[in-house]
């Protein structure tokens, strides 16, 4: 087990590489000038740009930009974009934001979807599955920005059962967006929850456990429940990678101050420093969760176990 | 109990599956009885619902599809049926037991082994968890599974087929049931291992005296241990007989195809003589007697009307043909 962690924690490193450097490429190849519109209504002084370009290594060469980057990069310091904040400062404003939104997310898709699918998959081919197989259709069909605009609209203008949008992301202005995020993954997971139930029902352990006298309850919560969630939980760990990247759909609906707000506004606004120094975050953190997903998939199947 | 009364007894069963095409006629019928300390071996091809026979009696039919619509299994004299779904589970364990044919996917494989043994204590006799595995070890050592102590913990897949299947025994025999239902125990197994697994079944019958059913469709298998022998065709018992004279005398042509099958060392450089055709569609059985299509002695009498009954030929013996102890004569 030790081995292949750090087998796969070195695997980390080119993966990284990778991705900085096409996304600090991208960056460098956007149009556009980093210094317009920071002088007002005229041009700026061709002092002052030339300063400002000094500053930020924009007048060497992209390959020396590139590797000035990776250098600060190895000493934790993820640069300082062109506001004079440093990228961790505004990171660790907004990742509190969007981790509390993510475990929040998280919640109601493991809890709604397990409990949906395995009242879908206990009563196959009844009302109950069809009710069940329809709304996750629906909802993996509608846009995330017409179920977010919507909820907004009847949940919080017009009923004010919720804040409309967040100002400082304290746990009720999150309830709404966190719902709205999580309801595509909810109905993925009662979808797989039910496929994989039903399919572990038919399972040859299943009788065995009949024959053992075991109650129905035990023969499914227990024995037939454990098999099936397997694959569940992979995919809920899975998809928990993904919401700690931010949702910037979501969070710019609900004006949720997190990452992914400020990824957008970074790119808007040519801050290539914040948008590269983001995205390595986000990328790491990302490649950490699944290798934790992997580590909790052996755990869970011990056939899959690397011991 | 009374001395007249059998260990379990089966009256005239019928089970249906109620299926998407129609209803298939899977057990039409069957009745056989069997004693403490008694082996009987049912015997038939695939579909000819041995297995569903050997659910039945366990309860454990999956229904839907599967229900039994008639009949009665009396089990020291209680009629299974008649009990509530609760009341019966307490019988699968303590009382009635089973092993299934494929152990790799019948154990659970994220229990540990000894987790799984250990369930049967823990749910029928409410014992605490350590007290169980205890237990589960001592009847890993029963079975003879080597090391026993220090493989609880292991896993299915972490153990070889035979070593799984000695498992299974161990979990149907935790309670000490009074009769253990084995579905084809062997057929997943090598042929050196398919004879230790048969000697251990053997000698726990022989230790506990519980009554034994084989389910199984190898006649080698059958001679070495069963005392009597039920042939299944098509969901009925188409010969019932004790072992010596029926491997001598087969009543029913089904049983004498059956045996004509088998390779033999004295008949060397002989032709195997298969039976010709398939079982018939539960879906749409023949008329008359359901073998008569594959049958060589068939006559007009056989492809009409009702199956022929099963009828007491010798003492101890039935079969269900209307050629029955006359087959020899008969024209072929």
């Amino acid at each position: 087990m030790g081995k292949y962690i750090i087998r796969r924690v070195l695997q980390m490193i080119p993966v990284l590489l990778g991705t900085t450097f096409l996304i600090y490429l991208l960056v460098f190849l956007l149009p556009g000038d980093p210094t317009d519109g920071r002088c007002g209504q005229r041009p700026c002084s061709p002092e002052y740009v030339a300063s400002f370009r000094a500053e930020y290594n924009l007048d060497k060469p992209f390959i020396v930009q590139y590797l000035l980057y990776l250098g600060k990069l190895l000493h934790g310091d993820l640069g300082t974009n062109f506001y004079g904040n440093t990228v961790v400062s505004e990171l660790a404003v907004r990742y509190p934001v969007t981790l509390k939104l993510a475990v929040m997310a998280i919640i109601i898709e493991a809890v709604v979807g397990i409990a949906a699918g395995v009242a879908a998959g206990m009563r196959k081919g009844k009302f109950v599955d069809n009710l069940i197989t329809i709304t996750t259709l629906v909802l993996i069909s509608i846009p995330v920005f017409v179920i977010g605009s919507l909820a907004q609209l009847v949940l919080g203008v017009k009923w004010h059962i919720f804040p409309v949008t967040s100002t400082n992301g304290t746990f009720d202005q999150l309830i709404l967006p966190a719902i709205v995020l999580a309801a595509l993954n909810v109905a993925y997971a009662a979808r797989l929850t039910r496929t994989s139930l039903v399919e572990n029902l038919r399972a040859d352990y299943v009788r065995t456990a009949k024959a053992k006298g075991l109650s129905a309850l035990r023969t499914v919560g227990i024995h037939t429940l454990r098999n099936s969630l397997i694959p569940v939980i992979t995919y809920i760990g899975a998809s928990f990678g993904s919401l700690l990247g931010g949702a910037i759909v979501t969070e710019r609906i609900f004006n949720v101050n997190g990452v992914g707000s400020f990824l957008f506004r970074s790119i808007n606004t040519q801050d290539g420093v914040s948008v590269v120094g983001t995205v390595v975050v986000l990328v790491f953190v990302y490649l950490v969760v699944n290798l934790l997903v992997d580590i909790l998939y052996g755990v869970l199947d011990p056939r899959m176990s690397r011991d | 109990m009374s001395d007249s009364e059998h260990l379990l007894e089966v009256n005239d069963l019928h089970v249906e599956f109620r299926l998407r095409d129609g209803i298939a006629k899977a057990i039409n019928g069957v009745s056989f009885y069997l004693d403490e300390r008694e082996t009987l071996a049912i015997l038939g091809e695939s579909g000819s619902g041995k297995s569903v026979t050997a659910q039945a009696i366990m309860g454990i039919l999956d229904s839907p599809p599967g229900f039994v619509t008639g009949g009665e299994v009396l089990f020291q004299g209680t009629d299974l049926e008649k009990l509530s779904p609760k009341a019966r589970a307490k019988y699968r364990g303590p009382k009635l037991s089973m092993i299934f044919q494929d152990a790799l996917s019948s154990l659970n494989p994220v229990f540990p082994v000894g987790w799984q043994i250990a369930e049967m204590f823990r749910v029928h006799q409410h014992m605490n968890r350590s007290d169980a595995l205890a237990k589960a070890i001592t009847l890993m050592e029963k079975v003879k599974i080597p090391a026993a102590k220090e493989r609880v913990r292991a896993y299915p897949h972490q153990f070889s087929g035979g070593m799984r299947q000695r498992i299974m025994i161990a979990m149907a025999i935790a309670l000490d049931p009074w009769l253990l239902i084995a579905d084809e125990p062997t057929t997943a197994l090598d042929v050196t291992v398919q004879a230790q697994i048969m000697d251990l079944l053997k000698e726990l019958q022989e230790e506990s005296g519980m009554g034994l059913i084989l389910i199984t469709h190898d006649l080698g298998v059958v001679a070495s241990v069963a005392d009597r022998i039920a042939v299944m065709y098509a969901g009925r018992i188409v010969e019932s007989s004790d072992i010596r004279p029926l491997y001598a005398n087969p009543l029913h042509p089904y049983t004498k195809g059956l045996l004509e099958s088998v390779p033999r060392l004295d008949q060397k450089g002989q032709d195997l003589l298969a039976i010709g055709g398939l079982p018939p569609n539960l879906l749409a059985m023949p008329a008359g007697c359901p073998f008569n299509p594959r049958c060589r002695y068939a006559f007009d009498k056989c492809r009409a009307g009702e199956p022929p009954a099963s009828e007491e030929i010798e003492p101890g013996r039935t079969a269900a043909c209307y050629l029955a102890g006359r087959l020899e004569g008969a024209h072929a």
